[in-house]
């Protein structure tokens, strides 16, 4: 399945894009996920730490979703860098 | 839910108003109101800051506040009406960031709603702060994991970390 992960904070200097695609098999989980993200950075924007990508967290718009899940059947996620408002 | 009123504002479109926070969580029933104010300020860790840019992850944003608010419920465990604003955007110094209010029958309650709030926004919220430094530089704050194993052993970390008596925060890093 097709994948879209929309980046936020430090993440957004992986892609100019704002968003990353991926193509995701069936059965993937979230920790799937993250070693395909890491691949792709690796490849695409090796600026981007791995520790960042490891200390994110995938979301829907609704909840985080730990590595045990599945992912969401309309693709849509977005990473989480650590967080740092107020 | 009437008693909870959460908000991101693009400072482009409006400024955060301590004076609608005030008046949305004023009661005839409420002796007793805090209210946090969240200001840009213009050094951090040794470096002169000129501005700070937010970026949210909007949806999970607000239903992050709201179950901050349902939280903050559960705690106080009577009536109380709580207030969540965070500004989104380019932010200069002096500028108001976040606020929260917190309006109950007696202060230790609003005291403790917004002590709840406030940490529960930094900490678990989708924001991230960028910082513009006055050499031109700029660079995104440290935060907190919410990645499940990740905010775990930071959390194992910052108590080993923390000194005897010292007033410690519940990670690593200061913010």
């Amino acid at each position: 399945m097709k994948v879209r992960i929309a980046l936020f904070g430090a993440l957004r200097d992986a892609d100019p894009h704002g968003f990353i695609e991926l193509d995701a098999p069936e059965a993937c989980t979230i920790a799937g996920l993250r070693d395909l993200l890491r691949e792709h950075l690796r490849e695409h924007a090796p600026h981007i730490s791995a520790g960042l990508v490891q200390r994110s967290a995938f979301a829907s718009n609704d909840e985080i979703l730990h590595n045990h899940r599945a992912l969401p059947e309309d693709g849509q996620l977005a990473i989480l860098p650590p967080v740092s408002g107020g | 839910m009437t008693d909870l009123h959460t908000a991101v504002i693009d400072i482009c479109e409006a400024q955060l108003d301590p004076a609608a926070a005030l008046a949305f969580v004023s009661d005839r029933r409420f002796g007793g109101i805090d209210m946090f104010i969240g200001k840009v300020r213009e050094h951090n860790l040794g470096r002169v800051v000129t501005g700070i840019s937010y970026d949210l992850f909007e949806p999970l944003a607000l239903r992050t506040f709201q179950e901050i608010g349902e939280r903050a419920r559960k705690e106080i465990g009577g009536p109380m009406k709580l207030y969540i604003a965070h500004a989104k955007g380019e932010l200069r110094i002096g500028e108001i960031a976040v606020i929260v209010a917190a309006g109950t029958p007696h202060r230790d309650e609003a005291f403790r709603a917004c002590r709840l709030a406030i940490e529960a926004v930094k900490h678990e919220a989708p924001i991230w702060k960028q910082e513009h430094y006055i050499d031109g530089d700029s660079a995104w704050s440290e935060g907190c994991s919410l990645c499940e194993d990740h905010r775990q052993q930071e959390q194992r970390e910052a108590e080993r970390a923390a000194a005897p008596g010292k007033k410690t925060h519940a990670h690593g890093h200061e913010h």
